[in-house]
């Protein structure tokens, strides 16, 4: 990929991004999703002018993962467009943080990863669907959505296991209200909502 | 006298019967006939003597969902791959002059810029352009670089509006409203019109709401300017790809292979490779490199399709008795540019004389698609409606008023057993009658579909020496547990765990299969397995029956991973031991006796209403359904909850809104277009009704989706006194009912 020319029409990859503005709305967004207000980290990362293509490193589910994007790239896109070998457990559906199904988590933290710079995450652990269990050993989320049949054609499924994972660390005991209002950033369309939540309350269940 | 000579006498056929079967086109059914044979083998059985079949398995690709390691189209990165974008229309109604790429083209990781086939763009959102470039951030840029010229012409988003003689046309001289069919003697029914004791004469309105995948529409195509191509697709159907894809790369058919290995949601909306495939193929030809073209949400709203709209006005006749003695209806199809959708009218319910108009109405939008029973959401919520405001006018119970009027005898036990879980004897027969500003309320309604199968399903079985299974067919998994049920007819027929067989399907190089419109997958496909399975099964008899004191095929049992006769018993290695080098492979066809048609279901809704405020809250749903043979419980439930909830949506809170001036759709997004979602769920309560006997595979896919939107409307009403004729039924529309 060449570098972009000064003066062509590209706004898109003009030295714009300055700080941390947009990761840290990224993050305020997903935050609905706690009833509790916890302190914004992004804050306190140095702010510094990026331009153009640049190498990154990415604490992906445990390993340091170098990759090159531009300073508009989205966590998201990193992940599954850059990042080789691809990350794509966590989907892209719309791209503006209103479905969820992108969920990662930052620090142990819930986020829609489209709503992400990748350049801002350098300094984060992040933990995908795939960094929470494997096919061959699941999660207590993971198994209790098979078990349960939490998931139709699955693309939403990353998402809620990710929402879900995380949530029950924080409140391990939930009630089924609870488990509604954790997930309320998290659309599906197959209409697996009545079986999610059975599954994240029988894996709290397990767990305890 | 030389002897005539006789001629060779042919093996006798096989005595064949002609039947009628539905092949689905683009997502639509459409009757053919076909010959099949007379005679077939052994059937299911009992539907409560399975061992696996009707009872609950989970998933066998659950695993691989729940972890992330499924693999979609979306997800496919190839290397070298070329990200394809779609450039869109932004007028109602518009012709290109002029299409400047140029400065497009100089952008670094622009590869190629196609046009759009068309240069009149009928509705907002249309196609005009593709590119493809390195990454999509990229191919973003050269779209916003892409200067058009357009010539603006009239353009109209309303229905009401579009009907008006004086409205611009959306096809130049062609009227925007087309007659389509009149049945029944209008002369007869307004006779009949004047022997009913009352009357009810109303208008309804359902929405355009979207199939809203969360995979968009799109494929990656892999061509590097050799001579053949994969595709990558997300499809209902694996093989209504390469042709198309094919004559627009250039190749031949069979040098082009589809992949479906997962795939994230259709209803109706991904038959054929699509304009999204026709750009990707273009672009992939011109760059010789590989290209995805994955709508972006945007796109897939404005230009993917939606469910058909549709204006319905209705009058029908009833006696104090509850006898339903006339109806007269003119249906409008809303389908934009296309032609819409919508079942005629009385639908099920038998109302004496009939006579109807369907018309279709254009629009300058999107031609609305098949979107999951087709045209009968529509249909159904109209005469729910109409057929609760009969019940209410002549103060009979709702149920035992569709009872009176429904001839077929499921449809009454299901009412009952739908009632009794609802808890019908709580509600206040009284509409609105019940005291304080939350007010609760209870509805009802009924619908059908078909959901037989036809011959289209080709099956391939190996039992391999070593003891594996592999069962293969092309056709495709929607999320609805084809792969599930696929291994579990297997390894039922021969005593097997859910994990000693495998299946293979999604890709065009297997056996042929149907697309998976109009709930036809599971009624073409098991019963090819299941054919498959039962001729493996006596090749596999004839192997291993010598080891077996020579035990006659019906004395051989499989069960519990073993092969046993006679007293004797093997484990499954040991018999397939026995087996030639190459096992036993078979191919399995498909058996109009292992399947049938037709399907009944009942849904019941209870909703609370503040009407201070509007707001309505869902409470409980109940679905009663009946399908044959269950395959697989859990995945059907499943099914039946999913038919709940997208009803729901439609329902309550989703709809295509257009803005009449600009001819823009203003909600294409999931921020502005309501999805149902967690804080709406109601309690749900999917029932499978297993009074339904029938020994036959049977889809319901469609059946569950039906009666839901009539059921809530009729709650609102019974709730709180307003009969709400048009969808959705928001707080608006409560408030303006109750503000007097």
């Amino acid at each position: 990929m060449k570098k972009s020319r000064d003066g062509e029409h590209n706004p898109g990859r003009r030295k714009f991004l300055k700080g941390v503005g947009i990761a840290g709305a990224g993050a305020a967004i997903a935050d609905h999703l706690w009833e509790e207000k916890t302190e914004a980290k992004e804050e306190q990362s140095t702010p510094q002018t990026v331009s153009g293509a640049t190498k990154i490193s990415l604490q992906v589910n445990g390993q340091a993962r170098s990759v090159q994007v531009e300073p508009r790239t989205t966590l998201l896109n990193a992940l599954r467009n850059h990042l080789e070998p691809a990350v794509t457990g966590p989907k892209l559906v719309c791209d503006v943080g209103t479905c969820g199904a992108c969920t990662v988590l930052l620090d142990g933290k819930p986020v829609y990863s489209c709503l992400v710079l990748a350049v801002d995450a350098t300094n984060k652990k992040i933990t995908t669907v795939e960094g929470l269990g494997s096919p061959e050993k699941p999660n207590g989320v993971q198994a209790a959505f098979v078990e349960h049949d939490a998931l139709m054609c699955g693309f939403c499924t990353p998402g809620f296991v990710t929402t879900i994972s995380a949530y029950l660390k924080k409140n391990p005991n939930p009630s089924l209200d609870e488990v509604r209002e954790a997930c309320k950033g998290n659309f599906c369309r197959c209409g697996t909502y009545p079986r999610v939540f059975e599954a994240a309350l029988a894996a709290a269940k397990a767990a305890i | 006298m030389p002897q005539q000579q006789q001629p060779t006498p042919s093996p006798s056929p096989k005595p064949k019967k002609k039947i009628r079967v539905p092949r689905v086109v683009n997502g639509v059914e459409q009757m053919v006939e076909i010959e099949v044979d007379e005679d077939s083998g052994p059937g299911w059985g009992p539907n409560d003597k399975h061992t696996l079949l009707n009872r609950r398995i989970t998933r066998v690709d659950g695993s691989l969902k729940a972890a992330g390691a499924a693999h979609y189209t979306y997800d496919q990165r190839l290397p070298g791959m070329l990200y394809g974008r779609i450039l869109r229309c932004p007028h109602g109604h518009a012709r290109v002059t002029k299409l400047d790429t140029e400065a497009a083209a100089k952008i670094p990781g622009v590869k190629a810029i196609v046009p759009a086939p068309l240069t009149e763009l009928r509705f907002a959102g249309a196609p005009v352009a593709a590119v493809a470039a390195v990454t999509p951030e990229i191919a973003g840029d050269a779209l916003r670089a892409i200067k058009v010229t357009y010539e603006v012409l009239p353009h109209v988003v309303h229905a009401d509006a579009a009907m008006k003689p004086d409205a611009p046309k959306v096809v130049a001289d062609e009227n925007n409203v087309q007659e389509k069919a009149k049945n029944g003697d209008p002369a007869k029914v307004e006779a009949a019109f004047a022997t009913a004791d009352a009357i009810v004469e109303a208008e309804y309105i359902t929405q355009r709401v979207h199939h809203a995948c969360l995979e968009t529409h799109g494929m990656v195509v892999d061509y590097r300017g050799g001579n053949s191509a994969t595709i990558y697709a997300s499809t209902q159907g694996t093989f209504t790809i390469p042709a198309d894809a094919a004559k627009e790369l250039g190749l031949e058919q069979s040098a082009v292979v589809s992949l479906v290995e997962h795939m994230g949601g259709g209803f109706g909306s991904k038959f054929g490779i699509g304009i999204e495939g026709m750009f990707a193929c273009r672009l992939s030809k011109e760059t010789k490199a590989p290209v995805k073209l994955m709508l972006t949400r945007y796109d897939e709203f404005v230009m993917a399709g939606n469910r058909s709209g549709s204006l319905q006005k209705m009058k029908a006749g009833v006696k104090n008795d509850g006898t339903i003695v006339a109806l007269q209806a003119k249906q409008y199809r809303l389908g934009g540019i296309g032609q819409g959708s919508q079942a005629g009218q009385p639908y099920i319910y038998r109302m004496g004389d009939t006579y109807r108009e369907i018309y279709a109405l254009h629009t300058n939008e999107d031609s609305a698609i098949a979107m999951r029973a087709p045209g009968h959401p529509q249909a159904s919520f109209a005469v729910e409606s109409l057929v609760d405001e009969l019940a209410y006018k002549i103060k009979m119970d709702p149920v035992a008023f569709r009872k009176k009027n429904l001839r077929d005898e499921v449809y009454h036990r299901q009412l009952d057993r739908g009632a009794k879980e609802i808890g019908w004897s709580r509600r206040n027969p009284i509409a609105g009658g019940n005291p304080g500003p939350l007010k609760r309320g209870m509805g009802c309604a009924v619908g059908t579909w078909g959901g037989g199968g036809n011959n289209q399903c080709k099956v391939d079985l190996t039992i391999s020496r070593d003891g594996s299974v592999l069962v293969a067919c092309g056709t495709q998994d929607l999320g609805t547990g084809t792969r599930t049920y696929t291994r579990a007819i297997v390894a039922e027929e021969f005593g097997l765990g859910m994990n000693d067989v495998k299946e293979q399907i999604g890709s065009s190089k297997l056996g042929s299969a149907n697309p998976s419109g109009g709930s036809t997958t599971a009624a073409s496909l098991a019963p090819s397995v299941k054919d498959a399975a039962i001729k493996a099964r006596v090749m596999f008899v004839e192997r291993v029956a010598p080891l077996l004191g020579n035990a006659k095929p019906e004395e051989v049992v499989f069960a519990d991973g073993k092969v046993s006769a006679k007293g004797q018993s093997l484990t499954w290695k040991q018999a397939c031991a026995a087996l030639p080098a190459a096992g036993v492979k078979s191919h399995g066809e498909w058996r109009a006796d292992l399947q049938s048609r037709g399907v009944h279901g009942v849904c019941f809704a209870e909703v609370e209403v503040d009407v201070e405020t509007g707001h309505i809250k869902p409470i409980k749903m109940v679905h009663v359904q009946d399908g044959g043979l269950p395959l697989n419980r859990l995945t059907l439930e499943s099914q039946i909850n999913g038919g709940m909830i997208q009803s729901l949506g439609q329902a309550l809170y989703e709809g295509r809104v257009m803005d009449a001036q600009l001819g823009l759709q203003l909600n294409p997004g999931f921020g502005d277009y309501k999805l149902p979602g967690c804080l709406e769920m109601p309690e749900l309560v999917p029932i499978i009704d297993d009074d339904d006997k029938r020994e036959a595979v049977i889809g319901i896919a469609e059946g569950c989706i039906i009666p839901a939107l009539g059921a809530i409307a009729n709650a609102v009403f019974n709730a709180t006194g307003l009969r709400i004729r048009e969808l959705p039924i928001t707080p608006d529309k409560i408030l303006m009912g109750t503000k007097v």
